[in-house]
Parts: C-alpha cells; sequence; structure tokens
C-alpha cells in the first residue's frame, strides 16, 4: 500500500513534492498523528512534524521561519477549544492566528499555504486526511518559491 | 486667545508651578514641525503645532532621560492621547506621572488633563475615530489583488527597508528594552537588509503592534525611505476591531488583545 | 567649454547606458527621491535631495563577502566573486563627491577592502553643481563648498539659467565619460551660474578643539534628549561606514554577510554579559559627532562629515548634527570670553 501511495505522488507531472511543515501540540494533534501511524492510516510523507507542548508555545515566528526555510505550506494544529491539556494555551493560539493569518494573507502570503485545524488525539483519520488534503491543494498550487516573500533567497 | 497661546501660556505654568518639569512638545523649524522638550517656563513660546507634527511625543515615555524629568507634560492629539492610555495599561507610565495638553487633530486645544481625564476626553469626543480613509482604500485594493500581486507589492516596498527602525524608535508602543529583531540566540530575524529579513522584521513589528496601535502614523512619517507601513498598521488595527470588537488606547484597565481570549472568538478558519 | 543642453541630461544616461555603464541618478521613486538605477525615460530630479547617498552603491546595505559548505568532516570556504558593474554616478551632488576622500581612506587603512576598491574602481562620478540649497545643508561648514570638485571625475554646472550645462572632467575616468557622451556635448561659451548660498553655520576647527576637551560636558545630555535611537541618520550618510558580521545559514552551508551599522542602537556596544559601555542615548550621541569631529580628523586629518544634510532632513525627531555643532560652537565661543 505504502508502495502505491508513494509512487502515485511522484508520477505527477513535474515530480513536485510540497514540503509542509507541521506545528503540532504534544497532547492532541501529535497524539492523533501517532493514532494515525498506528491504525496503518496512509497519509502523504510530504509532511515534517515539529512538536511543541501546546499550540500556545507556537511563536507566529516559527511560521515564518518554515516558509524562510522553503516550506511549501505550514500546518498549525493543536486541541479542541476546551480540551487543552494547559487549559487555555490553544484559546491565546486562536487569536494570535486570526491576526496572523490575516497579516501574512495582505502581505502575499496565499492562505492556501497556510492551515490551521484542531485535531484530538483520537482523530487519527482527521489528521491523515487533512494532510492528504493539504499537499494534494498545494501540489496543485505549485512550489512556494519565486513567489514566497519571506523565502531566504540564496 | 488663539488655541495655541493657550496651549503655550497652560504649558508656562505647569512649569512654573512644578506640575511638569518638562513639556514635550513641538517648534517649528524651516518647514519642519518637531520635537521640542521645554524646561524653562520663560521658552514655552517656541510651543507649535500643526497636522505636520507626526512624531508621536508618547515615545519618548521610554527614555530614562526623560523619565527623570517627572512629571512630564506632553502635547498630545487624539492618537497619541490614545497612545498613552495604552503605555498606562501596559504598566509602561504612572498615572502621576505624565500630564496632557489635550489638541485636536483640527488644532482644537482641549486644555491641561491628567490620565484620567484623558481616556474620558478620548471618550467624549473620540471615541469613533475612523481608520485613515486613504489606507483603508488602499488596502481594499491590495485585497482585490492575487497573493502574487500582494507579493510583488510588498517586496518592491520592503526592499527600500535599510534596517534603519527608525519605524520601531518612532512608536511608542516600541519600548522593548532587548528588541526581538536583537536577539541572536537564536537569531530569529535576520538582520541584513534583505528581502526575507526585511520581510520578517516588518511583518513582526505589525504583529507585535496587534491591538496595541493607535494608528498615529508616527512610523511612516519616521521611514526615510518612504515605505507605507500605515497599510500594515491600520489592517490589522482594522482586522482587530473586527474581529474582536477592541480599539486600543480608550480604556487604561483593558487587557491586552493578544494576551486575551474569549471562548466565543472566531475560529470559522480553523478545519 | 563643452556644454550640455540641460534637457538633455536623460540623452546623456541614455547614452551612458549605451556605453556598458550601470546609471544611478537621482528619481522619483514611491514619493521621495531615490538614487538608484535609471530606467530609460525616467526624470533626473535636480532640485531636490536623494534620501539616500552615493554610499549605497559603493558599500551596500548588505553584502556576501563569504560562503561555505560542509560535508560530513569537510569544510570548504568559498570565494564571493566581487560584484563590481561599471558604474556612472550621475548628478550626484559635490558632497556626495567629496565623502569619497573618507571612505577610500577608511577601506584602506588597515587593510585593503577588496569589494569597495573594486566597487570604487569601477564607478565613475558625476557631480551636478548645486544652485539651490535647503537650512539643512552645511557643506561650506565641512571643507566643502556647492561648487567643489574633490571626489569628481566629472562635473556638470548649470549655466545660462539652468538651460544648459558645462561639463569639467578629471583624469582619465572624467574623459571616457566625455566620449561616451559624444555628439550630446558641444563646444561653445555659457555663463556659469552662481553656486547656491550655503551661510557657514559654525566653525568645525572649533568644534574638533571643544571635543577634545569637553567629554563629560552637560552639553551632550542636551543636545540629544530628542534623540530616539535607530539609524536613519548613519545609513542616509555618506560617510558613515560600520558594519556587522553576520553569518547567516544551517548545518550544510551558510553565507557570511557584511550589513550597514549604526551607533545609534544600543545594542551596538552592547556587551555579551549584560555592561554597556555608552549606557543611554546621550553616550551615543556624543560617540556620533566625536567620529566625524574629532577621532577622524586626529586620525586621518580629515572630517567625516560633508555637510550634505541629509541627517537632518530625515530624522524623524528633528536631530541635525549641525545644529549640535553649532550649539558646541556657541559654547566654547562662550567659554572664552
Amino acid at each position: 500500500m505504502a508502495q502505491t501511495y508513494a509512487t502515485q505522488e511522484t508520477s505527477n507531472a513535474g515530480g513536485f513534492e510540497p514540503r509542509i511543515v507541521a506545528f503540532v501540540c504534544n497532547w492532541c494533534t501529535y497524539a492523533g498523528a501517532d493514532l494515525a501511524g498506528t491504525s496503518r492510516l496512509q497519509y502523504a510523507p510530504n509532511v515534517r512534524v515539529v512538536k511543541l507542548p501546546c499550540t500556545g508555545r507556537i511563536n507566529p515566528l516559527f511560521v515564518l521561519k518554515a516558509f524562510e526555510g522553503g516550506a511549501d505550506a505550514v500546518l498549525v494544529s493543536g486541541c479542541h477549544p476546551g480540551d487543552c491539556h494547559y487549559t487555555s494555551g490553544n484559546y491565546h493560539a486562536r487569536r494570535r492566528w486570526t491576526l496572523f493569518r490575516d497579516l501574512l494573507d495582505r502581505t502575499g502570503i496565499d492562505p492556501r499555504r497556510l492551515h490551521f485545524s484542531w485535531v484530538s488525539a483520537a482523530e487519527g483519520q482527521k489528521f491523515a486526511d487533512l494532510i492528504n488534503d493539504i499537499t494534494a491543494k498545494v501540489r496543485e498550487a505549485g512550489p512556494f518559491g519565486a513567489t514566497n516573500p519571506a523565502r531566504r533567497r540564496p | 486667545m488663539s488655541p495655541i497661546d493657550r496651549l503655550r501660556a497652560d504649558a508656562a505654568d505647569l512649569l512654573r508651578q512644578g506640575r511638569a518639569k518638562v513639556v514635550l512638545g513641538y517648534r517649528q523649524r524651516g518647514g519642519q514641525c518637531i520635537p521640542v522638550a521645554v524646561t524653562d517656563p520663560e521658552a514655552a513660546g517656541a510651543l507649535a503645532w500643526d497636522p505636520a507634527c507626526k512624531q508621536n511625543l508618547a515615545a519618548y515615555l521610554r527614555k530614562p532621560e526623560v523619565r527623570r524629568l517627572r512629571p512630564v507634560a506632553l502635547v498630545a492629539r487624539p492618537a497619541v492621547m490614545r497612545s498613552l492610555v495604552v503605555l498606562a495599561a501596559e504598566s509602561q507610565v504612572r498615572p502621576e506621572d505624565v500630564v496632557v495638553l489635550a489638541v485636536g487633530d483640527d488644532g482644537e486645544y482641549h486644555g491641561v488633563l491628567d490620565l484620567a481625564g484623558t481616556a474620558a476626553l478620548l471618550k467624549e469626543k473620540y471615541a469613533d475615530l475612523g481608520h485613515d480613509a486613504a489606507a483603508m482604500k488602499r488596502i481594499e485594493e491590495l485585497a482585490a489583488m492575487t497573493p502574487e500581486e500582494r507579493a510583488a507589492f510588498w517586496a518592491a516596498e520592503f526592499a527600500k527597508c535599510t534596517r534603519c527602525y527608525a519605524c520601531r524608535a518612532a512608536c511608542p508602543a516600541c519600548y522593548c528594552e532587548r528588541c526581538i529583531v536583537e536577539r541572536n540566540q537564536p537569531q530569529w530575524i535576520s538582520t541584513a537588509a534583505r528581502s526575507h529579513g526585511n520581510y520578517a522584521w516588518n511583518v513582526i513589528r505589525a504583529f507585535h503592534l496587534a491591538g496595541r496601535c493607535t494608528e498615529c502614523g508616527a512610523c511612516e512619517a519616521a521611514c526615510p525611505q518612504g515605505i507605507p507601513l500605515m497599510l500594515l498598521n491600520v489592517g490589522l488595527a482594522a482586522d482587530v476591531e473586527r474581529q474582536f470588537g477592541a480599539k486600543a488606547g480608550y480604556d487604561a484597565e483593558a487587557e491586552p488583545v493578544i494576551g486575551s481570549w474569549n471562548a466565543e472568538d472566531p475560529e470559522e478558519f480553523i478545519r | 567649454m563643452r556644454l550640455l543642453e540641460a534637457k538633455k541630461l536623460g540623452d546623456l544616461a541614455a547614452a551612458l547606458q549605451a556605453a556598458g555603464y550601470r546609471v544611478i541618478a537621482p528619481v522619483e521613486d514611491g514619493g521621495v527621491v531615490r538614487l538608484r538605477e535609471w530606467q530609460p525615460g525616467e526624470r533626473i530630479v535636480t532640485d531636490a535631495f536623494a534620501v539616500n547617498s552615493a554610499k549605497d552603491f559603493l558599500l551596500p546595505r548588505s553584502e556576501a563577502i563569504a560562503r561555505y559548505r560542509i560535508e560530513g568532516n569537510d569544510f570548504e570556504a568559498q570565494d564571493v566573486p566581487v560584484e563590481a558593474p561599471k558604474t556612472a554616478l550621475l548628478c550626484v551632488r559635490p558632497c556626495d563627491a567629496a565623502s569619497l576622500a573618507a571612505m577610500d581612506t577608511v577601506f584602506n587603512w588597515d587593510y585593503a577592502d577588496e569589494f569597495y576598491n573594486a566597487r570604487r574602481a569601477a564607478t565613475t562620478v558625476i557631480t551636478l553643481g548645486c544652485t539651490t540649497a535647503d537650512e539643512h545643508c552645511f557643506c561650506t561648514s565641512a571643507g566643502g563648498a556647492p561648487d567643489a570638485t574633490a571626489g569628481a571625475d566629472a562635473v556638470l554646472r548649470p549655466a545660462d539659467g539652468g538651460t544648459r550645462l558645462v561639463l569639467e572632467t578629471f583624469g582619465e575616468k572624467g574623459e571616457a565619460l566625455a566620449a561616451a557622451a559624444g555628439a550630446l556635448l558641444a563646444e561653445g561659451d555659457a555663463q556659469i551660474d552662481p553656486p547656491a548660498e550655503v551661510p557657514a553655520r559654525f566653525d568645525a576647527a572649533a568644534v574638533t578643539a571643544w571635543l577634545r576637551e569637553n567629554f563629560e560636558s552637560p552639553l551632550w545630555q542636551q543636545v540629544s534628549l530628542a534623540c530616539l535611537g535607530c539609524g536613519a541618520c548613519a545609513y542616509a550618510c555618506p560617510t558613515c561606514h560600520c558594519f556587522d558580521i553576520q553569518d547567516e545559514g544551517n548545518r550544510k552551508e551558510a553565507v557570511r554577510y557584511r550589513n550597514w551599522d549604526t551607533c545609534g542602537l544600543t545594542l551596538f556596544t552592547a556587551h555579551a554579559g549584560g555592561h554597556n559601555p555608552r549606557a543611554d542615548q546621550s553616550a551615543r550621541w556624543r560617540q556620533r559627532v566625536m567620529h566625524k569631529f574629532a577621532y577622524f580628523p586626529e586620525r586621518f586629518g580629515m572630517l567625516a562629515c560633508t555637510g550634505c544634510g541629509r541627517c537632518g532632513r530625515l530624522c524623524p525627531a528633528g536631530m541635525a548634527i549641525s545644529e549640535t555643532c553649532a550649539a558646541i560652537d556657541r559654547e566654547a565661543k562662550a567659554a572664552k570670553r
């Protein structure tokens, strides 16, 4: 199964494989991603997961750094409101994301490349579906090279 | 007496009576309107005011040399009055250390006020300050472009940035003793005047001001390269108002927008 | 005399481009006048001051000076080829040209800076004599003049009420420029317009003498209170040259950049242990003034300031080094009485 999926990806015209960075919280989304793995759910290998204790720890600069380093898309994901392991970290994060997302959109970071989600420890399928969906959308949008305003140029 | 004469008389009185040790105001020099610090009541006649006076005098309150001269009186238009309220809300200024010589954007003079009086004046007369119309129009035009077009627009603007940090220096809300761009373990924001560092600097500064910026325009006026910084700040201020119903600088007890939260905060963009 | 019709300034720029020069000229750009690469058809602005100086093209805001790669245990340092395109700085002011003396000195002082020198060698400086000045100009107090020629390879002097420009060339670079201008130049006579009036604002020698004796003067607190501690003045200044070296990269490869830096920032002298020898803005402002009017003359026999006035024009807080020098001059005279 894994082999077939990989072949499907690399056979896409142009051979562009998106690089997606996901900043996730330890208690919910990371656990959900683990569950996807242990349940043998197939999801695109394009994502690099960065684990943090809580979405409240995510500094918007992390998102910028990911784009600076060449990420084609970024996902930020954590516990559903009310379920935060630290009670309110995700509420703080939600406010930041609302404003930061608008700011990045205004300055030319295509909103198709920046995603936010709530994925709980029990939502392995949701995580897999999310990654597959984002990967497909970004593959269609193409590499975020020339038009990435945050990208470090050689 | 004309408004400016009343302002000068009040400034001189404040100094004579010891209610202020320094009056921060503006003076005319050639074609420029520039900040001036008056400590001698006889020199209060040099104080001037016109809409070209863009530098936000509240920014001086972060200088220890100025704070040593407290109580500090300062000439403040509505956006500057709001800056003072934000500084008070963030515990950066004590009410007893500040006296306000309140002016309207149209040259009207409202007299000498303390911080509480300033907040009251803002609520009474300046509660409905809209966002700068020209900036909003430009923001709308940009919003109608594709992301690539917007990226190209800002790339051209940020290419002018020399990283002089005049925007930061001019801003009363930028009072960090060690700015994020000065942190080098790790170096979060590149200090080189290149596209990636310039993008990160201008975007992150705007973000650090979200919910705190009072749209005074000092940053854009300070920028020696003519970068339209207010498009970023007004855009974010409009977002803050639309998404969270908050406007900076009216309530000295208000919680910071980014530092607080509400269970009903919008989240339709979160999957 | 070699004459150019003033309205043919654009044609001169085009001719220089055709001759292989990258042409830098003052043009309108986003609401300000900026020295940047001239595009065909653009009007060269001769009646307003550019926000930036010729320095941008000799010492760029940020340039790569080295690169390296790491593969396993192998470290490979790579030289960066110096970018020094043949450049004509067209219609810069005499104060810009005068600044080159200080820059050439610094970048060939304890070592020869190959990056600066390559660009310097590839640059031809054509000044436009000043027939107008504003209240910020003080070239005449800094050893210069609105019709001075120091640092220029060629000078265009306004004549006949500004309708014509008289070309004077110095040396090989100047002659090469005249050759590139070709038929645009005509032989003839013209009445050179009087240079701008730039009244003396202070006595630089008196300032230098005072600075040597008054490091702890309370004057520093007074003159620097308005300073907000940014780098607008230093970055606009044609002679400010301090820089910072920053490596940016990852475990596999990195670039070493030389970036502009400014003594106006707190960080400039901040020590890793937390101490800062220039603890407040008055100490930083004092440093700026002393570097230009005391240390540089002491070491190199010239001021590190040409009186262009950009700092005064651009400062958001209304600071101007000429005002500080004038205050020092007054203080020095008062002390003598």
